[in-house]
């Protein structure tokens, strides 16, 4: 045993070896957190949109009972005969919180197994390559859709840093100078897939739906990119840990109602800040290519849009490529404009100097929350707002958020120079 | 160990693009080389990060592989792509461009084999240093610091991410935790300050494309 920690010991003291295998462990850490918001994702959006539309959704996915044969089928009230089993009486309060939770027909998932049980489905569906494609580049399509977000992932922050007795681990995969421009790069990449996917589909729809997505995310990208100047302006720096550890000490840079972030020249930001926030929010709807923006794929003229051809888990690597665009989309949101990991309220200080393990999971949690909310409010204008039409969707980028977003940097320019 | 790896690293990308920008020319079929051109990119901005030059190399992704090349791609999806694919090359256009490929070559090798230090493999700057400091013994103090000194006889700038971050007006004490360069500000100094006004040139240039092609635009509607 101790021949054992002595060997950890060693292994971890080596400043190579410490930072590879933290490195790993962010990396396997951010990686599951990614593919579970797909899934979960999926879930919220249908639920919620189940709710706006005042239906129930996907709710009968559950664990069925009846394999627990012990227990007895949904008919057999199987609560009764677990309480039973454990002998609690049917009155008391554990009875009562069980009823509450409906917990008297089957174990309750609230439809959580339905994206699962989705994904099952798909892995099983026969797989069809029409004969007329371009096998190499219809093949790898999917792969560049979904590949570019998982690792776009690797610079978002999701807490602060730990000292431990081997040194420093800063949450966050690959802690880069250039922050939110290696999103804006890998996530960009991302329309190659979409317009290969189009092209090597050799049939008209796909093909309108490919040129569609290629013309709509470059000219988006040009409005997102200018947008954030305003905040860079305020951060004075790249680094998306740094911007987090400013919006801890200074205020979010949406709600600067704690920490230092009081001075009148923050409040004279708040203008352009603003201003960011609905440019660089429309941006990544566009950039996610979620409805109301969702031209390339818009079944009500292109059948599927570039994935019409599509089918079996290869469908489903587009499905999963969007929602994983989504929620970098949201993480980038979430980082650049409501503090991150901050938990807020000025606790971020006092908590990791009490214990910095337990900020940090706090951080995490907070920072999850966070992104759930996001998600939440890209569903909710999915399923609020209709499509644009195609020329509408070109004009909003090109004619009105360029030009508001180059305004706004001298806007923001001039307040940071004139007030003081 | 790490010098070691981001050598290797670097020989590996370095063959890989050129093998790439080889593709480029190679195939047939023109999505697959404006694919590999996009390779070609993608492993060019490999070697910036290896250099440390993480800024260039992300606006290398962002500009090259993210806009220009997603356009051309637009533009050859909409060729007929079977034509191209069995169209014949002639033989004079292939040699008129090896011609001037071989020319290009010959003066980058040229550039290369010239530059002091070549054969050695050391620092160009440095060697030239160096060279002066060893040949012109008036016109440089002849101390121990001859070294920093450039060849004009002014003293060299101290190369380090704590001394460029000091010239960007940081404290000495967060200084002196800087590990790599600031290389966004460095390059956005020199740009806004030192080679200002041609940059608002070039940028002049750009906006002179941009207008020729909405004059373009503008005839082909009304016709």
């Amino acid at each position: 045993m101790n021949t054992i920690l002595q060997w950890c010991d060693a292994v971890l003291s080596n400043e190579i070896w410490f930072y590879l295998l933290t490195t790993v462990l962010k990396l396997v850490l951010i990686f599951a957190v990614i593919l579970a918001f797909v899934v979960l994702s999926v879930w919220i959006e249908r639920r919620v949109a189940g709710w706006i539309q005042d239906r129930p959704g996907p709710n009968r996915a559950g664990i069925p009972l009846f394999l627990l044969k012990r227990f007895g089928s949904k008919e057999k009230q199987p609560l009764k005969n677990i309480l039973h089993f454990f002998g609690i009486p049917e009155d008391c309060w554990i009875a009562r919180l069980c009823k509450w939770l409906r917990l008297e027909g089957e174990i309750p998932t609230f439809g959580l197994m339905q994206p699962c049980l989705d994904g099952g489905k798909l892995f099983l569906k026969q797989e069809l390559t029409p004969k007329y494609v371009r096998k190499v580049y219809f093949t790898i399509a999917p792969m560049l859709v979904l590949g570019p977000p998982m690792v776009a992932a690797a610079v978002i922050p999701f807490a602060s840093t730990v000292n431990t007795c081997y040194g420093e681990i800063s949450m966050c995969v690959a802690n880069l100078g250039i922050g939110p421009l290696w999103i804006f790069a890998i996530s960009g990449l991302s329309v190659y897939g979409l317009s290969l996917a189009g092209w090597s589909s050799n049939s008209k729809y796909p093909f309108l739906g490919g040129l569609r997505a290629s013309a709509q995310l470059i000219s988006y990208e040009v409005a997102m990119g200018l947008s954030i100047i305003p905040l860079l302006m305020m951060f004075g720096t790249l680094n998306l840990q740094d911007i987090v550890q400013y919006q801890a000490t200074n205020g979010w840079t949406l709600l600067p109602f704690w920490g230092e972030g009081l001075t009148i020249q923050r409040w004279a930001m708040y203008a352009p800040i603003a201003i960011s926030f609905v440019i660089f929010v429309t941006c990544v709807f566009a950039e996610a290519n979620r409805t109301p923006f969702d031209m390339a794929e818009c079944e009500t003229d292109l059948v599927g849009g570039y994935h019409t051809e599509y089918s079996s888990m290869k469908f489903a690597s587009f499905f999963m490529g969007e929602y994983a665009a989504m929620v970098i989309g949201s993480a980038l949101v979430v980082t650049l404009f409501f503090g991150g990991w901050s938990i807020g309220f000025g606790a971020d200080a006092a908590l990791s100097a009490w214990c910095e393990w337990v900020a940090v999971l706090c951080q995490f949690l907070m920072f999850l929350i966070k992104l759930v909310a996001f998600i939440f409010f890209f569903v909710w204008v999915r399923w609020t707002l209709p499509r644009f039409r195609w020329d509408q969707v070109m004009k909003l980028g090109w004619l009105v958020f360029l030009e508001v977003a180059v305004a706004n940097i001298f806007l923001a320019a001039a307040i940071l120079y004139y007030i003081q | 160990m790490e010098s070691a790896i981001s050598s290797i690293l670097f020989y590996v990308f370095a063959v890989a693009a050129v093998l790439c920008a080889f593709g480029v020319v190679a195939f047939r079929n023109p999505v697959s080389s404006a694919m590999n051109m996009a390779l070609c990119f993608g492993f060019t901005a490999a070697v910036y990060f290896g250099m440390g030059a993480q800024f260039l190399g992300i606006v290398q992704l962002i500009v090259y592989a993210g806009a220009i090349l997603v356009l051309f791609l637009f533009i050859i999806m909409m060729l007929d792509v079977k034509a191209e694919e069995h169209a014949r090359r002639s033989f004079p256009l292939a040699c008129i461009a090896v011609i001037i490929a071989g020319i290009f070559a010959g003066f980058v090798t040229k550039v290369a084999i010239s530059l002091p230090g070549a054969t050695s493999g050391e620092c160009p700057a440095l060697v030239l240093c160096e060279s002066i400091g060893d040949l012109a013994p008036g016109a440089v103090e002849q101390d121990t610091a001859a070294k920093n000194h450039t060849p004009y006889g002014a003293a060299m700038p101290e190369l380090s991410p704590a001394a460029a971050a000091i010239e960007l007006g940081a404290d000495e004490a967060t200084a002196a935790k800087a590990t790599a360069f600031p290389d966004t500000k460095l390059l956005g100094k020199s740009l806004f300050t030192k080679y200002n006004i041609p940059f608002v040139i070039l940028s002049f240039a750009l906006l002179a494309g941009t207008v020729g092609a909405v004059a373009l635009g503008r005839k082909l509607r009304k016709n």
